[in-house]
């Protein structure tokens, strides 16, 4: 039976070949699903088609129709096509019953070679200081299209260079090709109309007004999209190369959002990270702050080797004794003595480990730390935390994240609570002072780095930060995305996963954890959400775990479909 | 202001953009920074698009000018006519160092150190019938003797041009009151010779009717393509729920072009009533009329009808006692040559720089101004539908040949004895007879070279060449025929059989005396200048090519360079948004090829000529200098500079 809510399909010969492709299929992207990648520059899947950079040019024809207003057929029982003389843009017409495209004929290669050579005559072809290099779509299709030599014997239009654009984006109007991607961009998907062309012919140049600066939160964006070395990224520009860089497809923990991404880095050090696309989440944006958040990873205030309070300082040990010193101390205490405070920032998997230690230690009093701030929405959550559904079913938490932190510092002041664990999270955030932690005959906490409370625990356990480990986490609307370590942890820090499953089994004994596979199975066992799923089960683009929370401030990536079951919607992949 | 954002939609203020950027300047002289601010906030809009539009139009100036500005055209006829030789004549007497950038752009404008002169070159201001010609603040001086600039600079009012009397193989229709005796501009004169009688005569037809007689004249747009006027309509649904729009394009601009600015400012009401008759045939209910921003005093005497016609109950509400209403309205351009372009005309009508829209989607009838379905048609077109309806389609269709009906006006420029208008029946003449009989021959003792038929971006055509065209026998059969260059009958048809167009109808003579490649680096700098620059061949390619153009005249032409102007040309034409690909490839590519010799004597050399030193992008900034290279190639001047003549 046909589905009823997929479109049509229509027949579209591609080099000789009849295929089908569903009705609104863009002629460029189905020549690209074909096998024939038409080159491009200006046309951008996620933006308007303006057409302007001439490189997408192929020859196109509709199907000759009879007197009787249809398509006449020819001996193999396909209709005729009757070509165009002229040759056609491919990126901005959809395909259509019985058209004929030629993406591989003498005419569009050449149409190809001649727009490669007008882009280039005036390019100051820096390839080899340039950061684009590597990633360059000039460089690409100067490999099929670009001549050996250059026919250009004049002087090459001058422009400005180096102008810094925004606070974070660089700017070189020699090497733009004045595709319009990024003015495209900022209308509309950042809604922020800063850059604009200005002068004429080919002296135009892309710039924003004197008086406004390309600084809104997703500027960055422009230089991804940017095909040549135009934009440039501030912060990464002439840091590395970027074949060097290796790619590890993780997902960003700034906010509830939970944006798909690539981290490039080199000998665990991260140099950038770009956006993933993931049309159920983030399209292929990214904001700013998110793509720029992982400096404290190499940060002095680093915590790298785990400590113990040994009556007079805090001092440093290895983790055996750690582990051990803080299982024994908090064996000494009732239930009702603990409160656990962990964090929205933790994976499912730590917080699976945290609410079993909880449960071995008979802890009711526990809860995460909430993080709002503002938010937009483009792609930016309100919820800065990006796990809280997680934490909700994993801790059972019955309340709104934060509820029961008044009572826990409540407890701490009046000396009914004894024990402190404060795992990824600093109590003096949430109203406890100092002098109470000073207090506390325990305070366990575990942390990435140096803060506030960190000098006064009993025992202290440096973490591993987002792009250090592996795991999995719930964004704000529902979907379960996986964590990927691009870079090791420094120092003698460790997985988080690791440190609660050594304490737990400090606790009462083996608990037959070795692998972060084995705890994503425990808590498939017990928590009905997670039921027959396994971490390889999640795969690279994540998968929707529970229905988008009512009154969710996680906003629907933009410029995508707002009905979200397309997403959950099985691709259809066309028959040839 | 608020009057002029009031003429377009509420949700479409932005419109308002060109109009506001025009009073500013008016008031103040230039477009300041304060300018950009204050106009982009009046119209909810960012500053970068106020400023994406001043420098994008040539009129806005974003520095002050001399008390007195003057706009010298340096286009083709004007060229041709020593519009350079009065460039140095006038800055030698005003004390200006001209400021004069080899690659097209004619920024910044040079003022004399006293102040009270400013010059600078402009492209084509459609009066080529009268080069050279300057605008000296806003008006037109024609017939301009490079020797005489004093008369310019002491600001003394021109002698009344010589009206041009009507030659006996024309058919005047459309041009019957161009320089009649006794007539004016103002409504009075217009209704004492029959005037409006045919919109009367419209409003009370159907709609169809209407599109039908079009349909039935066979009328071809009069701006350049040549496409049937009554099928352009037939593409209005009579059904149509969105508003439709008629936009006159009277943005007239192509170099050898000048017949619409008659039409503007002697017989407006003429236009006029044939736009509101067409704006009744589509159901319009609004019309604009896009006049070229060099057209100051042409939108003051549009605007003037306009008022005349809105007391007379021609337009505004209930026109002549039916239910229908239309308004129109002027809108003036900015000195872009590519707002002629129908799309490129309806971006800017929207507020936008004037970059053209990609066809499909975008086709005016469908979705064009404001995403409504929109008539662009030019304003000779739109005189002739109200001679359509005077004497009926049929009628129409009897004049001229098949296919090519009507009467059209041929501007005829150059390098002849009478240069002016003609109004013909299209194919009755030929071009021997415009060029020796009408327009009074080649001047004395000069051989024809080269004609270039219908505007400067329509193909050259060489004297000497012979043309194959099929021609109709009596009994019906096509029978092909090689003819002169004179034999040519001056229609759509057979230019286009002629390898060439009859575009515009801007015919531009180069006798004997011109190198075809000066000619040609004057053509290419028009184009180098106007290209918007939004898609790559056009933007890339029109500047090299003048750039190479540049170098075979300063004696630096390498011998592969006539085949690689044909190639860049051969890279352009047909792959571009619009039509100004072809416009900019076609001189290049029919001069290279037809006229070798001029060609090869300036590329001899086996190798370039090492580049002058090249500025860093940071002494460039520092310098803020833009090297002075000579004014002009003309050889003639250059001849006479070393004779000691001049």
């Amino acid at each position: 039976m046909p589905d009823l809510n997929s479109p049509p399909l229509v027949n579209v010969q591609i080099d000789g070949v009849w295929h089908q492709f569903p009705k609104g299929t863009r002629m460029i992207e189905a020549c690209a699903q074909a096998g024939a990648y038409i080159p491009r520059y200006c046309y951008h899947p996620k933006l308007s088609s303006p057409g302007n950079c001439r490189m997408c040019l192929i020859e196109m024809g509709m199907p000759r129709m009879g007197p009787d207003r249809k398509p006449e057929l020819g001996s193999d029982a396909k209709p005729i096509i009757n070509w165009m003389p002229r040759p056609q843009i491919s990126c901005a017409q959809d395909v259509s019953e019985g058209m004929g495209i030629r993406t591989n004929s003498p005419l569009a290669e050449e149409c190809r070679r001649g727009v490669m050579e007008f882009l280039l005559i005036n390019h100051p072809l820096d390839c080899p200081i340039c950061d684009q290099a590597g990633e360059c779509r000039l460089q690409e299709f100067s490999v099929e299209y670009g001549r050996a030599d250059s026919r250009f014997l004049e002087n090459k239009v001058k422009k400005p260079k180096r102008v810094e654009i925004g606070p974070r984006v660089t700017l070189d109007d020699e090497r733009c090709i004045l595709c319009s991607r990024c003015v495209r961009f900022c209308q509309e998907i950042a809604k922020d109309d800063v850059l604009g062309f200005v002068d004429r012919g080919s002296h135009t140049i892309l710039t924003a007004h004197p008086g406004r600066r390309l600084e809104n939160n997703y500027s960055l964006n422009t230089v991804d999209i940017c095909p040549v070395g135009a934009l440039t990224s501030s912060h990464f520009r002439f840091e590395m190369r970027v074949w060097f860089l290796k790619e590890t497809k993780s997902v960003c923990t700034s906010c509830a959002t939970g944006c798909n991404m690539i981290i490039g880095s080199r000998e665990d050090v991260i140099y950038r990270q770009t956006p993933r696309e993931n049309s159920a989440v983030n399209s292929v944006w990214m904001c700013d702050y998110g793509r720029l958040n992982f400096e404290y990873l190499t940060s002095t205030d680093r915590l790298l080797e785990p400590a113990i309070f040994d009556g007079t300082k805090l001092e440093a040990t290895d983790w055996k004794k750690a582990i051990e010193y803080t299982a024994l101390q908090l064996k000494h205490f009732n239930g009702w003595d603990i409160a656990i405070v962990a964090s929205a920032r933790m994976t499912n998997e730590e917080l699976w480990l945290t609410s079993q230690l909880a449960h071995q230690l008979s802890v009711s009093l526990i809860d995460v730390v909430p993080r709002q701030d503002t938010g937009d929405d483009i792609l930016l959550s309100r919820d800065r935390n990006p796990n809280v559904n997680g934490a909700k079913i994993i801790l059972g938490l019955d309340a709104e994240p934060g509820t029961h932190l008044k009572r826990i510092a409540e407890g701490v002041a009046g000396g009914r609570i004894k024990a402190l664990i404060a795992l990824g999270e600093d109590p003096t955030e949430f109203g406890i002072t100092v002098d109470q932690l000073k207090q506390l005959p325990s305070f366990v906490m575990m942390s990435i780095l140096h803060n506030a409370a960190t000098p006064h625990a009993t025992a202290l356990f440096p973490a591993a930060a987002y792009a250090e480990k592996r795991g999995s986490m719930i964004n704000g609307r529902g979907r379960l995305q996986r964590l990927n370590r691009a870079v090791r942890s420094p120092g003698d820090a460790r997985d988080d996963w690791e440190i609660l499953r050594d304490l737990s089994q400090a606790i009462t004994g083996s608990n037959g954890i070795y692998t972060i596979e084995d705890v994503f199975k425990q808590m498939a066992g017990s928590i009905p959400e997670f039921d027959g799923l396994s971490l390889s089960k999640i795969g690279e683009l994540g998968l929707k775990l529970i229905p988008t929370p009512e009154g969710t401030t996680t906003p629907l990536p933009p410029g995508e479909p707002v009905d979200e079951k397309v997403f959950e919607r099985e691709m259809k992949r066309a028959p040839k | 202001m608020d009057a002029a954002i009031s003429h377009y939609p509420p949700d479409r203020k932005r419109s308002a953009a060109l109009p506001l950027l025009h009073l500013w300047q008016e008031h103040f002289g230039f477009i300041s920074d304060e300018a950009v601010y204050a106009i982009s906030a009046k119209l909810g809009l960012e500053p970068i698009n106020i400023l994406e539009l001043v420098t994008f139009y040539p009129m806005l100036r974003q520095q002050r000018t001399g008390k007195t500005h003057i706009r010298v055209c340096r286009t083709l006829s004007c060229a041709m006519a020593g519009s350079y030789r009065l460039m140095e004549n006038l800055c030698a007497r005003t004390g200006i160092k001209p400021h004069y950038n080899s690659e097209g752009m004619h920024n910044p404008v040079s003022v004399s150190p006293d102040r009270n002169f400013s010059i600078e070159f402009v492209e084509c201001l459609a009066s080529c019938g009268t080069a050279p010609v300057c605008m000296v603040n806003d008006e037109l001086r024609e017939n301009i003797l490079p020797e005489t600039v004093e008369q310019i600079l002491s600001n003394r009012p021109a002698d009344g041009l010589k009206a041009q009397s009507v030659h006996p193989l024309e058919h005047r229709l459309v041009f019957k009151n161009i320089g009649r005796e006794g007539w004016t501009t103002d409504i009075d004169c217009y209704l004492r010779d029959g005037g409006y009688e045919q919109l009367r005569k419209a409003v009370t037809m159907s709609r169809e009717q209407i599109v039908n007689e079009v349909k039935t004249s066979g009328l071809r747009g009069r701006g350049g393509a040549g496409f049937p006027c009554g099928v352009k309509w037939s593409f209005i649904k009579p059904d149509e729920k969105k508003p439709v729009y008629l936009i006159c394009n009277a943005d007239e601009s192509e170099p050898g072009t000048f017949k619409d600015r008659y039409i503007i400012h002697q017989d407006p009401h003429q236009l006029l009533e044939g736009i509101l008759i067409s704006c009744f045939a589509l159901n319009a209910r609004t019309a604009y009329i896009y006049i070229r921003g060099e057209f100051p005093e042409g939108a003051k005497v549009l605007d003037r009808a306009i008022e005349e016609a809105r007391a007379k109950s021609f337009l505004g509400r209930n026109i002549l006692g039916t239910d229908f209403s239309v308004e129109v309205y002027t809108y003036r351009g900015a000195g872009a040559y590519i707002c002629g372009e129908e799309t490129g005309l309806i971006e800017s009508l929207e507020g936008k720089r004037a970059y053209p829209r990609i066809k499909p989607p975008y086709f005016p009838a469908v979705l064009g101004l404001y995403m409504c379905p929109t008539i662009v048609n030019n304003v000779e077109t739109l005189c002739h539908v109200k001679h359509i309806i005077a004497i009926g389609g049929g009628e129409y269709a009897k004049l001229g040949r098949p296919n090519n009906t009507g009467t059209r006006i041929v501007c005829v420029s150059g390098d002849v004895v009478r240069p002016g208008y003609f109004e013909i029946e299209v194919g009755a003449v030929t071009m021997g007879q415009l060029i020796y009989d009408m327009a009074g021959g080649m001047k004395f003792g000069r051989q024809l070279k080269a004609v270039i038929p219908g505007g400067s971006s329509a193909k050259v055509l060489r004297a000497d060449e012979r043309f194959k065209l099929k021609l109709k026998q009596a009994d019906g059969s096509m029978a092909e025929r090689e003819i002169f260059l004179d034999q040519i009958p001056m229609d759509f048809d057979s230019l286009a059989a002629a390898g060439s167009m009859a575009g515009s109808g801007g015919v531009i003579v180069l006798d004997d005396s011109r190198d075809m490649v000066w000619a040609l680096n004057n053509i290419n700098e028009f184009y180098a200048h106007e290209s918007c620059g939004q898609c790559t061949p056009c933007r890339e390619g029109s500047l090299w090519m003048k750039k190479i153009t540049d170098r075979m005249l300063k004696g630096g032409g390498v011998v592969q360079d006539p085949a690689t102007l044909k190639s860049i040309g051969d890279n352009i034409a047909g792959r571009t948004i619009c039509a100004f690909g072809e416009a900019c490839a076609w001189p290049t590519q029919s001069f290279v090829e037809k006229f070798p010799e001029d060609f090869a004597a300036h590329a001899q050399k086996s190798a370039p000529p090492p580049l002058p030193p090249e500025l860093t992008p940071e002494e460039l900034i520092a310098k803020t200098k833009i090297p002075v290279t000579p004014l002009a190639h003309d050889p003639g001047w250059e001849k006479a500079g070393r004779a000691g003549i001049i």
